[in-house]
């Protein structure tokens, strides 16, 4: 079974990062939208967290360019055709509200 | 068989309308028999602790509310043990003796479990 967790918050004053990274699984995939892309920001706590974890990790394009974040090349950044299709190709999909 | 759906409630109980949501999602759930389970993580924890009062705020506290989940069929009832554990929390002294603790690689286990998550 695996699971798309979808997160849309800055992980600056925000816990929902560090919390999903606790309980995701070996099978799941995280997508950043929104502030989330933040986490992408080179020279950051979370950016370092997520470069050693090795995940499936994806970001909304648009949400990272608006964000003048670059997408390091261990993401993949990705348009909203390809968000439909990983939330199909995964069992379920955990939005963090 | 109907879907079956995991509630993960991770707000405090007094920082707005989602725990009173996420526990209203759950109740109903439960009245119609619905497989349904409820996680409480992160500042969730805290809707489990014991002798909230909030008279002096003129709100009800979710205590009552989370009592009545056995009656209405909700028995798969967990919280993060680390959760718990980072804020202070007595496992044993918890208001919903029902909760079990659920460490982090189990908590994979169970969404992996359940079709659906809400988490709120």
């Amino acid at each position: 079974m695996s699971t798309l967790h979808v997160l849309s918050h800055s992980p600056f004053g925000d816990s929902r990062l560090s919390s999903c990274l606790r309980i995701i699984g070996a099978a799941d995939a995280l997508l950043l939208s929104g502030d989330a892309a933040y986490a992408l920001q080179p020279g950051t706590v979370p950016f370092a967290t997520l470069q050693t974890r090795g995940l499936k990790l994806y970001v909304l394009a648009e949400d990272a360019q608006a964000r003048a974040i670059d997408v390091p090349d261990w993401a993949r950044a990705i348009d909203y055709p390809a968000f439909v299709e990983l939330s199909i190709q995964h069992d379920k999909v955990n939005t963090w509200l | 068989m109907a879907k079956s759906l995991l509630i993960i409630s991770r707000q405090s109980p007094w920082s707005g309308p989602g725990a009173r949501e996420a526990l209203d999602i759950v109740l109903a759930g439960g009245a119609f028999d619905l497989p349904i389970g409820l996680l409480f993580l992160d500042d969730g924890v805290f809707q489990l602790a014991a002798r909230q009062d909030a008279k002096s705020l003129q709100q009800k506290d979710l205590s009552a509310n989370l009592q009545a989940l056995p009656m209405f069929g909700v028995e798969a009832l967990f919280f993060c043990a680390d959760s718990a554990a980072e804020r202070g929390l007595d496992p044993g002294a918890l208001s919903l003796e029902e909760a079990g603790p659920l460490t982090a690689g189990e908590i994979t286990a169970l969404i992996d479990r359940y079709d659906q998550v809400i988490t709120l």
